[in-house]
């Protein structure tokens, strides 16, 4: 309880004092069925707080012996309406909030000073479905989303996903309310000393703002340092207490200057260009590629030029690079790499090793060198590289690929356009076979994941579609079938193989598109779409349209191999591998967890012959910009 | 069995595991299954739990099981004492239902249809090779 103010003079409160015209917005706090009377007091749920010009560097506010004078008309504003100009000025076109008191202040400013308009709000069940909304969408939509959160409970829901997004290298920009001078037993466990600390280890950037003119700058610095490569979350906390404090005068808002992106040094560039062009068999290996659509033409520039193949590696990539282009792939069985070039490649650690090991070279282009954090260990090992740039790799590749071109002679020319015809050969064998392989367990029921997809990919081949979820758990069957011949159809993984992301990610990633009028499409399992199930309500209630095929194998299935594996070494039975590893009994319908959501859906679908039918209806619903939902029991992988 | 017959045999399933390619060699002729293919499906799906990696029909899943191409006794002794990390041990097993699990594995049809007779496949074949 609040005791700064001694009127006794004894040591201890005045209870007259302390409760006496306490100003309790709700007509009176009610406790076991009781108003508060001076016999029967309650805690207060706030203070009132004093008028504040803009330049308070604000002390505690005084507890209120009587109610805060009525304002005149047109002296001052809410502080909090100076705020949503800052973040207007930004440019956030979203918000996606679960509400909060602790935020009320920019709350209500969003929804009617704002008028709900850029940003608009949009409404999550669940913190962590509002970040991981905000890691799709920033990657579809090239910028980043705002999500706003409630004190303590509402950052730490969402820490998952931010996490993710740190290790994904993905830009989300997160304020959390709190109160600095918190009363109350529902106030104080939302408030911190040091709210940022929460989650302090997997954010780029954590300020608290204590004036309207930090606000305003620190607004600023977030975005330009969580859009800077290496990119990544940040977070801004900003007290009730200034959110609702009266403006008479404000500061000026500043303006938005975004640096220039680091470029690789050209010394080193030159370097890099003469490895590669001497290259017999180089390889380029791509992850975190690219920030814009621009990284895939010059991807393509680049392969070209060299005529190397591009292994997009695996589920911590983001893998812009066209799924059938000639050069896509590791260029085929016996291609050894002498030179490797990696782009945004965090951990080369394993190439660099083997290279040295046999008399070849590794090149490593990334931002990671200039920002890294150190307590998640997603940084790798050390990478014992033979020529490390600094620098963003996007932004490098055009000065790379015209020293490629100039330090090529026209003999090195044949040479390098004879290996890119052995590679394009080599590899298209590879994903010819591939594509075949689909056949096996065609009419298995379960459904195959690749009788899913394919059976999707005949759907949508007229549309202008877009894969928003990942491909963890689909084995990559997604790239094999469909031709991905675009920088959105794909839109990457989850950066911290953590299960929860593809569910919420997919939504954010669709309401990217929904302004292109794309046909955005998520396949997610069963155990993904447990962790945050009320995002499908945010899609529907903002007709955000996607078609989620739930790949529902009823299981973690990579867990239950794992135990099995765990039991054999130690010698014991297989029997109890599932427990605590299955999704059954009872079976969950997702379908009708749809429909509960006001969303249209199908399902569950166990035979292959029914999915044509229910993809050609579900489509029908999404292309008239609704969402809708088809349940597919699937084979485990 | 000599060692160079499960040689062989262990080589052309490898072979057979990987190749995904349509012109894969037929499995050498094996000797009939000693095992209950129908308690094998139970074990398979119910109590060992092999359709977590391989799939319900062994033909999805990695690495597929069909065809199969090891004899019996190869087949025992590989799921015993597995090679290949990753794959768990049964080696406290009893032989019988491993027996039977092994006779399951060769009642699913061994082979799959080629994809150019799948049209939704053969439009994407024709579509991959047009594309370069």
């Amino acid at each position: 309880m609040a005791d700064s103010h001694d009127s006794s003079g004894n040591g201890s409160v005045d209870r007259r004092d302390f409760f006496k015209g306490a100003a309790l917005g709700a007509a009176g706090l009610v406790v076991g069925g009781q108003r508060a009377t001076a016999e029967t007091p309650v805690l207060q749920p706030s203070v009132e707080l004093p008028v504040a010009s803009h330049d308070l560097s604000y002390a505690m506010p005084a507890q209120a012996s009587s109610p805060a004078p009525a304002r005149a008309a047109g002296q001052g504003r809410p502080a909090s309406d100076f705020m949503v100009d800052v973040l207007k000025k930004i440019g956030f076109e979203y918000a996606a909030i679960n509400p909060g008191s602790t935020f009320q202040g920019l709350h209500e400013s969003f929804v009617n000073y704002g008028k709900n308009t850029a940003p608009e709000l949009l409404t999550c069940l669940h913190e962590e479905a509002a970040v991981a909304m905000a890691h799709g969408y920033a990657k579809a939509a090239g910028k980043p989303m705002l999500v706003v959160v409630h004190g303590t409970v509402g950052l730490l829901h969402s820490s998952m996903a931010l996490f993710q997004a740190w290790a994904d290298r993905v830009p989300v920009v997160v304020i959390v309310g709190h109160h600095r001078n918190p009363s109350g037993v529902i106030n104080r466990p939302h408030s911190a000393q040091d709210m940022g600390l929460l989650v302090r280890s997997f954010v780029k950037y954590d300020d608290e703002a204590t004036t309207l003119e930090r606000f305003a700058e620190s607004a600023m610095r977030a975005y330009r340092i969580a859009m800077t490569p290496p990119m990544g979350p940040v977070v801004l906390t900003v007290a009730a207490e200034l959110q609702e404090s009266i403006v008479t005068t404000e500061p000026r808002i500043p303006e938005l200057i975004m640096p220039a992106i680091p470029q690789g040094d050209a010394a080193a560039v030159r370097e890099a260009a003469r490895m590669l062009v001497a290259a017999q068999s180089p390889l380029i290996q791509i992850a975190k590629m690219g920030r814009t659509p621009k990284a895939w033409d010059l991807l393509i520039e680049l392969s070209e030029a060299l005529q190397a193949p591009v292994d997009v590696m695996g589920y911590s990539s983001w893998q812009k690079f066209p799924s059938w282009h000639p050069m896509y792939g590791n260029g085929g069985r016996g291609y050894t790499p002498d030179v490797t070039l990696g782009l945004e490649v965090t951990d080369m650690s394993a190439p660099a090793r083997t290279a040295r090991a046999n008399g070849r070279k590794t090149i490593s282009i990334t931002s990671e060198y200039l920002f890294q954090g150190s307590n998640i260990h997603d940084f790798g090992r050390y990478s014992e590289v033979d020529l490390a740039i600094a620098a963003d790799a996007e932004a490098t590749l055009p000065a790379l690929i015209e020293e490629i071109r100039k330090q090529t002679t026209p003999e090195r020319k044949s040479a390098i356009a004879a290996r890119g015809a052995k590679v394009a050969a080599a590899h298209k064998e590879v994903q010819l076979n591939a594509i075949r392989d689909a056949r096996y367990g065609w009419d298995a029921s379960p459904v195959s994941v690749p009788r899913i997809i394919a059976e999707l990919g005949d759907q949508i081949a007229g549309d202008d579609w877009a894969i928003v979820s990942g491909h963890q758990f689909t084995g990559d069957w997604q790239r094999r079938l469909l031709n991905h011949d675009k920088p959105y159809r794909y839109n990457g993984d989850c950066g911290g193989f953590g299960i929860g992301y593809d569910t919420p990610a997919s939504v954010g990633g669709a309401l990217a598109h929904r302004k292109a009028g794309r046909l955005p499409v998520a396949i997610v399992g069963d155990g993904d779409l447990n962790f945050s199930p009320g995002v499908i309500w945010t899609a529907a209630h903002h007709k955000i349209p996607l078609l989620f095929v739930v790949h529902n194998n009823r299981a973690y299935h990579a867990e239950v191999m794992i135990i099995q594996r765990m039991a054999g070494v130690r010698g014991r039975g297989n029997e109890n591998a599932h427990v605590g590893n299955v999704i059954t009994d009872p079976n969950i319908n997702y379908a009708q967890m749809a429909k509960a959501y006001g969303m249209y859906s199908e399902g569950p679908i166990e035979n292959p012959k029914e999915l044509a039918g229910a993809y050609q209806r579900a489509l029908a619903k999404v292309r008239a910009g609704e969402p809708a939902l088809i349940d597919v029991i699937s084979q485990p992988r | 069995m000599t060692h160079r017959l499960a040689l062989a045999t262990l080589l052309l399933f490898v072979t057979t595991g990987t190749a995904g390619a349509q012109s894969q060699p037929e499995p050498a002729p094996l000797a009939a299954p000693t095992g209950n293919a129908q308690r094998g499906k139970v074990l398979y799906e119910t109590t060992l739990r092999c359709y977590a990696c391989h799939g319900f029909d062994g033909q999805t899943g990695s690495p597929r099981l069909v065809p199969m191409a090891r004899a019996e006794d190869i087949f025992l002794a590989y799921v015993r004492k597995p090679a290949t990390p990753g794959m768990p041990t049964f080696a406290a097993t009893p032989e019988a239902e491993l027996r039977d699990v092994y006779a399951y594995i060769r009642s699913i049809p061994q082979a799959a249809p080629p994809a150019e007779n799948l049209p939704l496949l053969k439009g994407i074949l024709d579509r991959r090779t047009k594309a370069n």
